[in-house]
């Protein structure tokens, strides 16, 4: 497979994982709601999986919903939340480099009566507290900001933007999908009302998520049918998807201390050696504030698609902030937010390395890059202008 | 289609580029055209010698098929007199390559409106240039929320440069103000743009690489229209004088010179 450093894409399954998981297909094929034996052994296995969810990130499991992704997860705190509590207000306030899906949810609860306002960062992607309070209004009813940025890995403030809202009598969701088993999370500590999990991106099968919704939190469900969790998220339960997202949380609770350090070492050697073989390159995000797995340059003067053809020629798979490599065309609007020039957003490069990064890996980037981005920019009438005369 | 799902000979051309570089003399005209800002830039350089075009160079700045068609096209237009080059549309460049994505059709298709431009650029060689670039420049009018925004991002002056400090900064500039300040201004912020509607800045090569050296980002042919924000500056709307586009920035500053 050459080197993989995209796990901010999609990460395996890790096997341990599936080996968990095995029996709930056939085997104990249980429907959590019957009421005979059969029955009573999935509601088990399922109560089971929502304490390990739940002690992950130190809720009660009862504020545990279990859910078919991170996606949906948004939808079910930001839409249920917004619909149930009209009566709090209609203003809510996001963050300019949320997940898509956060920025198209509240378009759609715009179009729904809703007014939203969205906080600019800094040049690394940071929000201000100060920014946010400045515009809370009387209307003001929900906050949501990630717990870092899946692209850039800037991490927010998260406990401060909690205390504020608790203060302000507002409720605050975070979509953490980008910081679970990279960082410590804790909705006490955080004053979190509502939180985003999602099972792949702790090694557990797709298809699956959760969302913490602290106890007195009232919201609305999306999926209506058979009552399923607490009546908030209808459909027969998927056991065996729940089982493995128990089984990967249960092994992150057991690796995460050295899956981190071992990460961050990856990542300083990235940061810090490309910029000294490569003249000319930036590193985007926060220079402190950032995900253990999570290293983002720019180089001047060349284009992220062309840099990441290059790379997939090396056999080496990595993604681009670049416009060119997306369906719209449009460059990431994270970047543009940190402020960015669009032929700089153009000219980047995402690594994120995961629990299955080999050093081999980052040896096999850091290789390859300096002659790759040194080809790209004999090619380009920006870099060689830059440089003065050198053509 | 994913935009990256390209026909082997556009990877061929992307991977082995053909004549690649820049060429210089009596007999060379440029075409350039797209804009950084879209991310695609396009340089041809064609020698012309009785009528035919001799030599051909590219440069590119862009995605893996705008590579390949800048490389394209100056195969199909080496040995052809300008009469015949100029009928190469970007049909005839994505078809010789096997086709392209539908989405890069436009945006990276750019070769043979370059080729164009470059034998156009020819023809009116010894020409008087004509001063189209720097009627742009002429004319000031309002910024929107520049009043409403002043003193909170919008400054005129440099005196108080403590408030710049790891600020974003837009700098406006306009021919004949100096542009020794805006240095000055990189030791109080990383940051700093220099917005100017010329094609270029008008400068000492000295100064520019001073300029450049000190990571001031400049951008050209561009325009503010609008500055927005909450109680204080966080964006602008900026027109490209090129393409006729307007695409937003976020800022903390804007000081307009």
């Amino acid at each position: 497979m050459g080197s993989y450093l995209d796990y901010q894409s999609a990460r395996p399954v890790d096997p341990r994982v599936v080996v968990a998981m095995l029996p709930y297909f056939s085997e104990k094929f249980g429907n959590a709601s019957s009421l005979h034996l059969v029955g009573d052994e999935a509601t088990r296995d399922l109560e089971d999986a929502r304490k390990t969810v739940a002690g992950f990130i130190n809720a009660e499991p009862e504020e545990i919903i279990f859910t078919s992704g991170a996606t949906e997860s948004n939808n079910l705190a930001l839409i249920g939340y917004a619909m149930r509590n009209r009566e709090r207000g209609n203003h809510i306030i996001i963050s300019e480099v949320e997940h898509i899906s956060i920025h198209n949810i509240v378009k759609f609860l715009e179009k729904n009566g809703f007014i939203v306002s969205k906080v600019p960062v800094d040049q690394y992607g940071r929000v201000s507290v100060k920014k946010i309070a400045d515009r809370i209004i009387g209307k003001t009813m929900l906050i949501s900001v990630g717990y870092a940025s899946n692209e850039i890995g800037t991490v927010q403030p998260v406990a401060e933007i909690g205390r504020l809202c608790r203060e302000r009598n507002i409720a605050f969701h975070t979509d953490a999908v980008a910081a679970e088993g990279l960082l410590p999370l804790d909705v006490k500590r955080d004053s979190i009302d509502m939180l985003t999990l999602s099972s792949n991106d702790m090694y557990g099968p797709r298809g699956v998520g959760a969302l913490f919704v602290r106890k007195g939190v009232k919201i609305n469900p999306l999926i209506i049918g058979g009552g399923q969790e607490n009546g908030l998220r209808s459909g027969t339960e998927n056991v065996a998807g729940t089982i493995g997202m128990k089984a990967a949380v249960e092994l992150m609770q057991q690796e995460m201390y050295d899956e981190v350090t071992r990460m961050k070492g990856f990542r300083d050697t990235l940061i810090e050696r490309i910029p000294k073989l490569i003249p000319g390159t930036h590193l985007n995000g926060h220079p402190t504030e950032r995900l253990p797995n999570n290293a983002h340059f720019r180089f001047d003067g060349i284009e992220g698609e062309s840099l990441l053809l290059s790379l997939k020629d090396k056999d080496i798979s990595i993604s681009t902030g670049s416009a060119c490599s997306s369906k719209t065309l449009e460059p990431s609007h994270t970047l543009i937010s940190c402020g960015l020039l669009h032929e700089e957003a153009h000219g980047s490069l995402q690594v994120t390395v995961g629990r299955f990064t080999t050093q081999n890996d980052i040896d096999s980037l850091i290789s390859a890059l300096p002659q790759v981005v040194e080809r790209l920019r004999t090619l380009s009438p920006l870099y060689n202008r830059k440089e003065g005369d050198r053509s | 289609m994913k935009s990256t799902q390209y026909s082997e000979k556009v990877l061929d051309h992307f991977r082995n580029p053909r004549n690649t570089g820049t060429l210089e003399g009596e007999n060379v005209a440029v075409g350039r055209v797209g804009n950084p800002t879209c991310g695609d830039l396009m340089e041809i350089y064609i020698d012309v010698k009785d009528d035919t075009i001799n030599d051909i160079k590219f440069k590119t700045f862009g995605c893996g098929s705008a590579i390949a068609t800048a490389s394209m096209v100056t195969e199909l237009a080496k040995g052809k007199t300008l009469d015949e080059a100029e009928k190469i549309t970007r049909g005839d460049v994505a078809h010789e390559l096997d086709g392209l994505p539908p989405v890069k059709m436009h945006c990276s298709n750019l070769a043979a409106d370059a080729l164009k431009d470059a034998i156009r650029n020819y023809r009116e060689k010894g020409k008087q240039p004509s001063a189209a670039n720097d009627e742009a420049a002429s004319g000031t009018e309002p910024i929107e929320g520049e009043k409403e925004f002043a003193g909170k991002g919008v400054y005129y002056h440099f005196s108080d440069p403590v408030q710049f400090i790891d600020k974003r900064v837009m700098v406006l500039w306009e021919q004949p103000k100096p542009l020794e300040q805006v240095l000055e201004l990189t030791k109080y912020t990383p940051r700093v743009i220099l917005v100017t509607q010329l094609k270029d800045i008008p400068v000492s090569e000295e100064l520019k690489n001073k300029l450049t050296g000190a990571n001031i980002k400049i951008l050209s042919q561009a325009k503010l229209l609008k500055i927005s924000g909450f109680n204080e500056v966080e964006k602008v709307l900026m027109q490209n004088l090129a393409e006729d586009e307007q695409y937003e920035l976020f800022v903390d500053a804007v000081l307009i010179l």
